[in-house]
């Protein structure tokens, strides 16, 4: 089963993510602070990343950095999930690295699983 | 000297509360969307059964549940679109952009509103076109949404919506958006601008609209030195216009 980390604060959000990518097949990883994201990708076998941007202590555009730094991560697909939707957020993350950026509000988790599946085959 | 600095005091504050402002209409704006998003994303479990059975009329009403949340999420971003067109904020976010490219994207969005009516887009783009236009993209976003989903929205089933892009005369962009629908009546077109103002064909055709969109749609046109009009009638369906300026 392919591992799946998603890096979320709110735990509502995260549950829900979670039970849904969950039932597509995939093994759902979570952490909800930068320090916890950067451990869990470097020890676990993770195939893709969904990272909100709002983030306490690190947001989500330092930890985007940091993956891209790091040459056991760089090449770990990341979709940045978030309701930060401004161009100039989206652009930002594009810049960093971010393969896809995905608005939350804007997007069914049908829909960010279908993105997932393709990114991942 | 005194008087010159006193100015400049006033000016640095009044930038403050601007930039106060800002920052409270964006996390207020991430926190209506995270709420939303939850909701959006309940909703549909219960609509796919996926947390147990459920009955027509149920699913009638989660149905509506669902386009009414969509309903508020496009407000809050029309909302937020428009509180970057306020004339108290310094300055638009304009940078140079591909017009159609982005134009193109959104018809690409709408292909499965325009499925579900059985109604054909018809894209011409002029051969020859200057495309790049300097503007605010977000709001440029926004403008075309409105334009597009409204075109949609009140077209009949199994019609076509024609969207045209080319330079007019005064060598700016100019966009048409036409719809073979229910039009504009004569009453309403001195309106149907105007905010919250919704058009009584208009509410019995879709009753979830804002009477948001075209108020803001016009806004964000003329806050980049753009035009706005339609034509309609009852025969001949509404074309919605809109100019640009290039550079």
């Amino acid at each position: 089963m392919k591992k799946i980390l998603i890096i979320e604060d709110d735990d509502f959000l995260l549950g829900l993510e979670s039970k849904k990518i969950n039932s597509s097949g995939y093994e759902v990883i979570f952490a909800q602070t930068g320090e916890d994201a950067m451990n869990k990708i470097l020890e676990k076998d993770i195939s893709i990343i969904l990272l909100d941007l709002l983030l306490p202590n690190y947001d989500g555009f330092e930890i985007l950095k940091k993956i891209r730094e790091t040459e056991a991560t760089k090449s770990i697909p990341v979709i940045i999930f978030s309701n930060l939707a401004e161009v100039k957020d989206r652009d930002k993350a594009l810049a960093l690295g971010a393969t896809e950026v995905l608005i939350k509000s804007n997007f069914s988790l049908e829909e960010v699983i279908e993105h997932i599946n393709k990114l991942v085959k | 000297m005194d008087d010159i600095q006193k100015i400049k005091d006033e000016n640095e504050k009044l930038k403050m509360m601007n930039e106060n402002k800002s920052n409270l209409i964006f996390i207020s704006a991430h926190q209506i969307r995270t709420s939303l998003s939850a909701l959006k994303w309940i909703l549909k479990m219960f609509s796919n059964k996926e947390l147990g059975d459920i009955n027509s009329e149920q699913k009638d009403y989660i149905e509506k549940a669902i386009s009414s949340n969509e309903r508020i999420i496009s407000i809050v971003n029309n909302l937020l679109s428009l509180n970057h067109s306020d004339e108290t904020c310094l300055t638009l976010n304009l940078k140079q952009v591909n017009f159609p490219n982005i134009l193109e994207k959104i018809i690409f969005e709408f292909s499965g509103e325009t499925k579900n009516k059985n109604i054909n887009i018809v894209y011409n783009k002029a051969e020859t076109l200057t495309p790049e236009i300097k503007c605010d993209e977000d709001m440029i976003i926004v403008v075309l949404q409105n334009l597009i989903e409204n075109a949609i929205k009140y077209s009949f089933n199994d019609t076509t919506v024609t969207i045209s892009l080319t330079n007019n005369s005064n060598s700016e962009l100019e966009m048409s958006v036409h719809n073979q629908g229910i039009g504009i009546k004569d009453e309403d077109k001195m309106k149907i601008f105007d905010k919250f103002y919704r058009a009584k064909n208009a509410i019995e055709k879709d009753t979830n609209g804002s009477g948001f969109g075209l108020f803001s749609t016009k806004s964000i046109i003329e806050k980049h030195n753009g035009k706005i009009w339609f034509e309609s009638s009852k025969e001949a369906g509404t074309t919605f216009f809109i100019t640009l300026p290039i550079s």
